[in-house]
């Protein structure tokens, strides 16, 4: 049952990826390719800064706003010449786009830092709790990752900022009419996405292991889980993520990892074959 | 209080709106009549920013509206009730109201009171979702959302549409009593008599162009909306 | 009584005798002679990707795929079964066709939008590269197959490999031209500009989009299978979709989406960028990023639009009559709905 716990807090992490992109697609209407290399970024930046000897806490929160802001860069110079079309034709561009970035990036991680990791690996003895044995790490990037969506439902409940951008998921045009500034909200969304991205690849940084190279794969389960959640639902993505993680820390314990692989990606497209709108098609 | 001079707006290479001027007095209520295609729609979103004019200028009160994005319309105090409604379905009535106000957050709990005595029926219905509402309750709710945000000036698009005349009858009666309250009124509508009940000018819209202009009276006798609707040269 | 069909064949008979040639241009370098092969290929995979994606709105993403369908089907046909490589190789052709026709199929009958077919045929890329490495005990896995032996003997000649593929590229673009030259091409070019409108207008459109994955998917699994044979060796590393869609597509998109050189101009002028940007070795890949974005922004339209723009009447006839050159991909949107685009 370990395995359960294990799968639960990988599908967490899962969870940060998978929401931050489902959240710029329903706002900006965008799917960001580069989104493993934000991800990615930020553990870089945590990395550097921990070889520099700075505290991890203080190497994290770092890297955590260094992803955001790489997300936010992006969104006020590459992405704007998608912003100024519409619906189909701004989403193809901008895979092209942010294709692009993600090799640029990419190339330049693998170039520059080809051997910067994050891999702190603090504190991993066991613990039982109520009677399962449990690796600390797991609950500690288990509970970093509740936190910060914590943080991210209080935000969004909670602020004007927040209901303003669950409006315009529903209804872009509704939501200009009522005075919202969208394209503000469009920035602010894909620097929480990069946040979300970044508490993701530091929490495994910390406690397990990332690489400079890790972008890709960080992106394609991120999309995979998205469109099995449902691209327009922040729930369903969340609970996809979780099946997810499940299914792939049990798969890895008892087969492996090649297969793994195969079983998820059957899930996944079994999935959409079942339910091509997703888990859950709609918000909320 | 509003003046539209040469507007010309349109969708890549097809022009809508070609040339067309008029004016709002404020305190007025207004009506842009003309049948479907007519460029009605095209004209509010031009005003409201949603679409950018190609030529023309939009003055509201004075200042120019050039380069504006919807939001800062808004702002400025035009409320723009769309013939789609474009209301936030998941959310409550409530919630859609509150977000109404959200450019103007202050008196909040005023308007609110205001809004609920206007349409009692939205009052009634207040925790429900607004995609479950009927569509008079809908476009009751649309309207009441755009009055959130304390408008000078109300643009309604085809407020009428799908609605059985009992409803637009009680809702042009609505629509009086804002106008007496001090909102001015620009409309647009297809069905002719009610939109006259209501405002002293008029002006029909014709592929794009100006048909007609004046006042409401005037129109009652002309030929011009019989040939606006049912063509002829 | 002759000019119609001259017009038909010249585009594409022109391009023959032109590449026909580079062999002799090259001069016997086996290194060039290799680099103008694998052009070859990446133009004939293009012109199925054309296909695929420029007239049909179907985001295969498993180009890779099915080309390693091709590869590894061939190859252990030959290997393990000991039939005949042509046999393997036709064999091959018709399994990839196979399975792209039946993606294709189901994506159409769900109703799949373009985006869900690119999520979708990804993770079917991402499940065959791990199954060919899971499968350790035929494939070998990472370590490969040396595929000496196994094929039609296209690895000992390179002007045999070139002629090869410059066979079936030449072949795919007759094919195309005469497919777009018939009845059928005015139903693909309804098709791909509003598919419900098409259907609405008595146009079978789950017949052409399936008949079209399925020939484009089979011409992806040959060349794939002669690559297998040209290459000496064949691992799952070389049919990713980093080695084999990405450049596919920027190709494509190069050289000019649903136009009958396009998928040749654009592999020609990406294996020109491919070669210009070895030497910076780790930086290569940086370097694609950046070109693809100023590339994509600058030439939106490809590149053979464009010069038929820029050459109007001279170069006009060839180009334009090469097929339907419409506007790429992006759709212009008319009457909007609202900003969201819904």
């Amino acid at each position: 049952m370990g395995v359960i716990l294990d799968g639960l807090v990988l599908g967490l992490q899962l969870a940060l990826l998978s929401v931050g992109i489902v959240f710029v697609y329903g706002l900006g209407g965008v799917l960001n390719l580069a989104h493993g290399q934000v991800a990615v970024a930020g553990g870089l930046v945590a990395a550097l800064l921990v070889q520099a000897r700075q505290h991890p806490a203080v190497a994290g929160v770092v890297g955590v706003l260094a992803a955001g802001f790489l997300a936010l860069g992006m969104d006020r110079t590459l992405l704007q010449p998608a912003y100024r079309r519409k619906g189909e034709e701004r989403l193809l561009l901008a895979l092209i786009l942010t294709l692009g970035a993600s090799f640029a990036l990419d190339g330049f991680y693998t170039f520059r830092y080809p051997n910067v990791a994050l891999s702190l690996r603090l504190a991993t003895p066991s613990v039982e709790v109520m009677g399962i044995t449990v690796r600390t790490a797991s609950l500690a990037v288990g509970a970093l990752s509740l936190a910060t969506f914590g943080l991210l439902l209080a935000f969004l409940k909670g602020t004007r900022l927040g209901k303003a951008i669950r409006c315009i998921i529903q209804n872009e045009a509704g939501a200009w009419l009522c005075g919202v500034d969208v394209d503000r909200a469009r920035s602010v969304t894909l620097f929480l996405s990069g946040l979300l991205a970044g508490v993701a690849a530091v929490g495994q940084g910390f406690f397990s292991f990332l690489g400079p190279d890790m972008g890709p794969e960080f992106t394609i389960l991120s999309l995979i889980v998205a469109v099995v959640g449902g691209v327009r639902s922040l729930t369903g993505t969340f609970l996809a993520s979780l099946l997810l993680g499940v299914v792939n820390a049990a798969l890895s314990y008892w087969v492996g990892t090649y297969l793994t692989w195969i079983a998820l990606l059957a899930v996944a497209v079994a999935t959409l074959l079942v339910r091509p709108e997703g888990l859950l098609a709609y918000w909320p | 209080m509003l003046d539209v001079h040469d507007l010309w707006a349109g969708y890549g290479d097809v022009a809508a709106v070609r040339g067309v001027s008029l004016r709002v007095a404020e305190g007025e209520a207004t009506a842009v009549l003309g049948p479907n295609g007519a460029g009605k729609t095209t004209l509010f979103r031009a005003l409201v920013g949603l679409v950018r004019p190609r030529r023309g200028r939009v003055r509201f009160e004075g200042r120019s509206l050039e380069g504006l994005r919807p939001h800062q319309v808004v702002r400025r105090g035009i409320a723009y009730v769309a013939a789609e409604r474009e209301l936030f379905p998941q959310l409550t009535v409530l919630e859609n109201l509150e977000l109404g106000a959200y450019a103007r957050p202050d008196g909040l709990r005023e308007r609110l009171a205001a809004v609920f005595d206007l349409f009692p029926r939205l009052a009634e219905r207040k925790s429900q979702r607004a995609g479950t509402l009927s569509g008079g309750e809908q476009q009751m709710l649309a309207i009441a959302r755009a009055l959130m945000g304390k408008p000078k000036l109300l643009l309604l698009d085809e407020p009428s549409t799908g609605l059985a005349p009992r409803l637009v009858a009680e809702l042009y009666r609505r629509l009086d009593l804002l106008r007496r309250q001090g909102v001015t009124i620009l409309l647009a509508e297809q069905q002719v008599g009610a939109a006259l009940s209501l405002c002293s000018r008029v002006y029909v819209l014709k592929n794009g162009t100006l048909a007609f202009e004046g006042d409401s009276s005037d129109l009652r006798g002309s030929s011009h909306l019989h040939s606006a609707y049912l063509g002829g040269a | 009584m002759n000019a119609p069909w001259v017009r038909t064949v010249f585009p594409v008979a022109a391009v023959a005798v032109v590449l026909a040639a580079v062999p002799l241009a090259v001069g016997g370098s086996p290194y060039q002679m290799r680099l103008a092969t694998l052009m070859l290929a990446l133009a004939s995979y293009a012109v199925a990707f054309n296909l695929l994606f420029g007239h049909t709105n179907q985001l295969f993403l498993c180009v890779g795929a099915l080309a390693s369908l091709g590869g590894y089907a061939s190859v252990l046909l030959v290997r393990e079964l000991k039939l005949p490589a042509v046999v393997a190789v036709g064999l091959a052709t018709v399994a990839a066709a196979a399975a792209g026709g039946f993606l294709s199929y189901v994506g159409v009958r769900r109703g799949f939008g373009v985006l869900f077919v690119g999520i979708v045929t990804l993770a079917v890329s991402l499940m065959m590269h791990n199954l060919l490495l899971g499968l350790r005990e035929l494939t070998n896995g990472e370590t490969g197959i040396v595929t000496r032996g196994l094929g039609v003997g296209l690895g000992d000649d390179p002007r045999r490999a070139y002629y090869a593929l410059w066979a079936v590229l030449v072949a795919s673009l007759g094919g195309y031209r005469w497919l777009f030259r018939s009845p059928h091409g005015v139903a693909l070019h309804a098709l791909s500009e509003d598919e419900v409108s098409a259907e609405l207008s008595g146009i079978d459109v789950t017949r052409y989009k399936v008949a079209c994955a399925t020939a484009a998917s089979g011409l992806i699994g040959l060349v794939g299978a002669l690559y297998a044979d040209l290459n000496g060796f064949i691992s799952p590393s070389v049919y990713t979709v980093g080695h084999v869609d990405i450049p596919v597509l920027v190709a494509l998109l190069l050289g000019g989406v649903r136009t009958l050189l396009g998928p040749v101009v654009g592999a020609a002028l990406f294996s020109a960028v491919d070669e210009v940007v070895r030497p910076f070795g780790q930086l290569t890949v940086l370097a694609y990023g950046a070109l693809l974005v100023v590339l994509f922004l600058l030439f939106r339209q490809g590149v053979v639009p464009l010069a038929e723009k820029l050459a109007g009447r001279w170069l006009g006839p060839v180009a334009r009559g090469a097929g339907l050159s419409a506007p790429p991909v992006s759709k212009e949107g008319v009457a909007g709905g609202t900003e969201a685009g819904r």
